[in-house]
């Protein structure tokens, strides 16, 4: 079996949004629509202050809760843990955004574009009217991964095959494999530093991990 | 030799064109361009050089704005003329379409008037000046343009854009003249403790920074950020310590304290007797004793317990003490101020002596970072440093000292800017960390020649050291008249004379002696035409609203133009070059040079069309080229291209690619010859590429020693010790300087003279601020806090204001929508995250809104970039307040090097209703 998954070291990241910025040109998402982003945090008072940078976006759960709620069968979550949204089924509801404890759901209800009015040639080339009025979010670049696997290529190492964000991480913090796989990249960086999931309380299992230190040396083993 | 195949063409019409992006300093980037039905719509990496380039191959977030750029709906998309012939910021240019023939016509005629009339006014000026964006970069997209100005004569580019004034100026001066450090940064990858004051590398350090110092980080390194505010890179560093604004001197100061108070085999003795001027000995009058023959200085040999000349074969100077000896002390203009039997000191007794003063309880009360803390710092540096230790780098063995210093901007310019980067050096010269693995050395070069390489601008000096192109001081060779209007060559001796030394002049004097000039100088003058590039001096100098009008007044103004700015809003010509992604042309890569940017590979880039252009816009090569034709220049401009300043030298490696000097090259020509020229370059004559190879493959390199980041081992080859720590030279120069301009009845920079030390003192930096208000009639008290600025990553340098695309992602950064506030201060005014704010300074105020944090200090404000567009297409709607607009110019804020700094003291309150 295969599971993709997403992990951010967060001892590396510096919000510089390169990722927001590359997603948004590989998925031609409209202004504002952000299936990759990085939260700026801040956390305790002066002078004893932290600022952390969080990478975010759809976790791929394992237990989605957008998926129970939807009334269509629109959002799916394939065998190996990539959740996705038929446009074709998706009535635009809004029901997965509530459900969605990461605010990963987006919805613009008609055409946006850069300067408004009409759009620039480019965004005109890559205009897709399917996916106005209906959820979207992160595919993880699935098309980017099927296509890069139907030609013998592996997600996280050949960039044809692995999600944009991904490959344009300046800082090296986002990694992207096959958590099945004891072998891949992910799932050594999970063995050799300690992590965290995102509102793992609440049951859903994201597929979506975040280092923050090295490992004990016992755990390391 | 590298040579990155194409990327697969992906599918239908569609293929991948690589490119480079170099819209800051931290650049180039290499990338790829998904190009689909002749669209651009994707920037990616270039993958296949991510074995080439210090960041992996991996593309800012400044380049993902280029394709917006290239299909903005505001582009200036044809030739424009100014119809309006008043000017003024409320003044409608009326600006219509005309032709290229036409355009170039109108400043073909003006030009050459010009010509006829004179290249120099009637104060000795240029007719014509020239403003380019920050830190060359834009010479990365100007084509064969320099080719053109070279022919053309000369020309005044001391307008500077802000640049220059605002940047890492006492840095790269001083830099420079220490250790050919242009600019300053660590051995990233072997470093492991980085004392960081003020250094955003995060922000500004680019695709390289950031990765090498992300790698750093999963290593061990740990870095303590030292700045008013919590910066994304103190967010990513160790420990973040809120000094007070402007007094990181006196904590750097005391960290030397704490280190000479140490034991002294914790400092590299080795490398301050034999690699420093620390053993010199100092006579009673501050200059060093010499030897009465040679008039090399002396030290204090222990074989022999007599004096000897520095480089006496064999000598063991003494580092500490006071000794006798027959010698000669020699002043300003060659005096001689003792000659006998004289007392030295050693130039290291005198900085130890010098420093105990400045103690960390002392230093507690300047710049508020507790003694306990600064004597722990001080000791975590010595623990790391491994003096005595080695490392093999590529197969040579050279010192190993894993500490480093850095500096950011208004840190390392400005008054206090001397002090602070003097410290910095004498922080890794005391545990010979200077230009070594793992320590603070030098990027590149730009006061030197040759800008390529580092070591081969290392030449021998007098008394041992490097020589330095310091402009004259001395009776004879000291020019009063300056050659352009911000009089850097009679005012600077640092900034030197070479083509880059016009920038690293104080630029902000070409305006503020527009309105008054300063006795002795020639009246400041209008340039009869000015041309602009990649640069909006009317939002990114200081001053803005007063520079704006002094715009108006310009005669003639040619700008190139992306689209309409506040700039060439006082333009009478707009000219559209063909954008980033449309046009030709190829640069050098790799080796070291700027921020961050050391490589293990050298060679070129190609910059390429990646889509036809859109509108009416050409390629600045032919632009150039038809300039010169219509200037009656083309032979001189061929000539300049053949020579090399388009990159590359047409004859090299038993190849000549010569244009022929007679006749108007095609871009293409033009570039093909240096594509040819390159390849025979990097593969030293064994292949010759034309453009058609270089579109295909976009790079060619060649391996690069990492042995070349360090100057130590060049320095030791060549015998030759660093100027440290006792500035007797520039002691000497300022002395003279003084006489000089006395002589001339100059009396107005007396202040910045003091700053001509031997020894850096601590001065009350930020007491100048104070005086600055009472000059104003202002009462200090009234205007209680610190407005600061920092580099934003997506929009320095880049001219990408008018990108949703950049603003859309910046706005997720903090800081970017407003002015940031300390929580406690703004709970004291009554300001609550959003609000609108209103920061005053005395007769001037803007508006912005707030952004309340903890993490900054609650005497200061952080106003990110700059701002306060009212031109500039999408960014006029932003509404973010900026620094530049408060900030004025000042003598009494300039220092010596003629560099002022981003500080401005205001009064912050609410304004307008709640958000």
């Amino acid at each position: 079996m295969t599971r993709w998954a997403m992990v951010a070291d967060l001892r590396r990241c510096v919000g510089c949004q390169t990722c927001t910025a590359a997603c948004r040109h590989a998925n031609a998402t409209p202004p504002g629509v952000q299936w990759r982003r990085v939260l700026d945090v801040e956390v305790g008072e002066f002078p004893d202050v932290k600022r952390v940078f969080l990478p975010v976006g759809c976790q791929h759960c394992d237990e989605p809760p957008c998926l129970d709620v939807c009334p269509t069968t629109a959002t799916r979550k394939r065998d190996d843990g990539i959740v996705t949204v038929d446009y074709d089924l998706c009535l635009g509801c809004g029901y997965c955004a509530v459900a969605c404890p990461y605010q990963a759901r987006h919805r613009t209800p008609r055409a946006v574009f850069a300067y408004g009015g009409a759009p620039a040639k480019h965004e005109a080339k890559r205009h897709d009217p399917a996916r106005i009025a209906v959820a979207t979010k992160c595919t993880f670049c699935v098309e980017r991964i099927d296509s890069g696997t139907a030609q013998g290529l592996t997600p996280g190492v050949d960039p044809e095959a692995t999600p944009a964000c991904v490959n344009s991480c300046l800082s090296g913090a986002l990694a992207f494999g096959d958590l099945d796989d004891p072998g891949s990249n992910v799932s050594q960086l999970l063995r050799e530093n300690r992590h965290f999931r995102m509102h793992a309380e609440l049951g859903t299992g994201p597929g979506f991990y975040y280092l923050w230190d090295k490992a004990l040396p016992e755990a390391a083993q | 030799m590298n040579a990155p195949n194409e990327l697969a063409a992906v599918a239908g019409s569609a293929r991948r064109v690589p490119t480079y992006c170099y819209q800051c300093v931290a650049g180039p980037d290499l990338l790829t361009v998904k190009v689909v039905d002749g669209i651009a719509t994707e920037v990616e990496p270039n993958f296949c050089a991510a074995g080439i380039h210090p960041g992996h191959g991996k593309v800012c977030v400044k380049a993902y704005g280029l394709v917006q750029k290239t299909y903005h709906p505001n582009r200036v998309s044809s030739p424009m003329k100014r119809t309006n012939p008043r000017k003024g910021r409320h003044e409608d240019p009326g600006f219509v379409p005309i032709s290229w023939d036409e355009a170039l016509s109108i400043v073909a005629d003006k030009l050459n008037a010009i010509r006829a009339q004179g290249l120099l006014d009637e104060s000795g000026y240029p007719r014509v000046a020239a403003s380019f964006g920050g830190a060359g970069t834009p010479q990365a997209y100007m084509g064969t343009f320099p080719a053109f100005l070279a022919a053309f004569g000369p020309m005044d580019m001391g307008f500077g854009s802000g640049q220059g004034v605002k940047c890492y100026h006492s840095e790269h001066l001083y830099g420079e003249y220490w250790h050919r450090a242009f600019i300053v940064a660590p051995d990233t990858p072997r470093t492991e403790y980085i004392i960081s004051c003020g250094m955003n590398i995060e922000a500004s350090g680019g695709v390289a920074g950031v990765a090498r110092h992300a790698d750093a980080r999963i290593r061990g390194l740990k870095r303590v950020q030292v700045e008013p505010h919590l910066s994304v890179t103190g967010a990513c560093s160790a420990e973040w310590i809120p000094i007070r604004p402007k007094t990181d001197a006196a904590f750097l100061f005391a960290l030397m304290h704490v280190m000479l108070a140490a034991p002294r085999e914790r400092l590299d003795i080795a490398f301050l007797a034999g690699h420093t001027a620390s053993p010199y000995l100092v006579g009673p009058h501050g200059y060093f004793l010499r030897d009465p023959a040679s008039r090399k200085p002396l030290l204090h040999d222990t074989r022999s317990g007599a004096a000897a000349p520095f480089d006496a074969p064999g000598a063991t100077p003494a580092l500490e003490g006071r000794y006798e000896a027959d010698a000669i002390e020699i002043g300003p203009d060659d005096e001689v101020l003792a000659q006998g039997r004289l007392q030295g000191t050693t130039a290291f007794t005198l900085y130890a002596e010098h420093m105990a003063q400045y103690t960390p309880e002392w230093a507690q009360g300047v710049c508020e970072v507790p003694a306990a803390t600064i004597r722990r710092i001080a000791n975590e540096y010595l623990d790391h440093a491994r003096v005595g230790e080695t490392i093999v780098v590529d197969g040579v063995t050279l010192p190993f000292r894993p500490v480093a210093v850095t500096l950011g901007k208004t840190v390392n310019n400005g008054w206090g800017g001397y002090e602070c980067v003097w410290a910095r050096t004498m922080l890794a010269a005391l545990v010979g960390a200077l230009e070594v693995p793992g320590g603070t050395i030098g990027t590149t070069v730009r006061l030197n020649r040759t800008y390529n390489d580092r070591h081969k601008s290392v030449k021998a000096g007098l008394d041992g050291f490097m020589d330095y192109p310091l402009n004259p001081t001395d009776k004879a060779r000291w020019k009063p008249k300056p050659n352009i209007r911000n009089a850097y060559r009679t005012m600077v001796p640092l900034a030197a004379d070479g083509p880059w030394s016009q920038a690293l002049g104080p630029t902000h004097f070409s305006w503020m002696f527009l309105d008054e000039t300063p006795k002795g100088l020639p009246r400041v003058t209008l340039p009869d035409l000015w041309i602009v590039y990649r640069t909006n001096p009317a939002i990114s100098f200081w001053d803005t609203p007063g520079l704006q009008e002094k715009m108006a007044r310009f005669p003639f103004v040619v700008a190139f133009a992306f689209t309409r700015d506040e700039t060439n809003h006082y333009a009478d010509i707009l000219l559209p070059e063909a954008g980033d992604l449309e046009s030709l042309q190829l640069i050098r890569i790799g080796g070291t040079k700027y921020v961050e940017q050391f490589w293990d590979h050298a060679g070129f880039a190609l910059r390429q069309p990646v889509v036809a252009p859109e509108g009416d816009v050409r390629d600045f090569t032919d632009i150039a080229t038809e300039l010169a034709r219509r200037c009656g220049l083309t032979d001189k401009y061929v000539d300049a291209i053949n020579r090399g300043i388009a990159c590359v030298p047409l004859k090299v490696a038993g190849h000549d690619f010569s244009l022929p000097a007679n006749q108007s090259p095609s871009c293409e020509a033009v570039w093909d010859a240096v594509c040819k020229a390159a390849s025979a370059e990097v593969s030293e004559g064994r292949e010759v590429h034309g453009l058609d190879w270089w579109r295909e493959h976009g790079t060619m390199t060649h391996p690069y020693s990492q042995v070349e980041w360090f100057l130590y081992p060049t320095l030791e080859r060549m015998n030759l010790r660093f100027e440290l720590p006792y500035q007797e030279r520039l002691q000497r120069v300022g002395a003279e300087l003084g006489r000089r301009l006395h002589e001339h009845d100059m009396r107005w920079w007396d202040t910045q003279l003091l700053e001509y030390r031997a020894l850096p003192e601590w001065h009350d930096f930020p007491g100048l601020w104070d005086e600055a208000l009472r000059d104003a009639g202002a009462e200090p008290s009234d205007y209680p806090l610190w407005l600061l600025t920092a580099r934003s990553m997506q929009y320095a340098w880049g001219g990408n204001m008018a990108m949703q695309l950049m603003k859309e992602v910046a706005d997720n950064v903090t800081g970017h929508r407003g002015v940031i506030v300390n929580a406690s201060t703004a709970r004291r005014l009554g300001i609550e995250d959003g609000d609108e704010i209103e920061l005053s300074v005395p007769h001037r105020t803007t508006r912005g809104r707030a952004v309340v944090r903890e993490g900054i200090r609650p005497d200061t404000l952080l106003a990110i970039g700059q701002f306060e567009h009212w031109v500039t297409p999408f960014a006029k709607d932003i509404g973010n307040a900026s620094l530049n607009s408060l900030a004025a110019m000042s003598l009494k804020l300039t220092d010596s090097t003629g560099s002022g700094c981003d500080v401005v003291r205001v009064r912050l309150a609410r304004a307008g209703a709640k958000s």
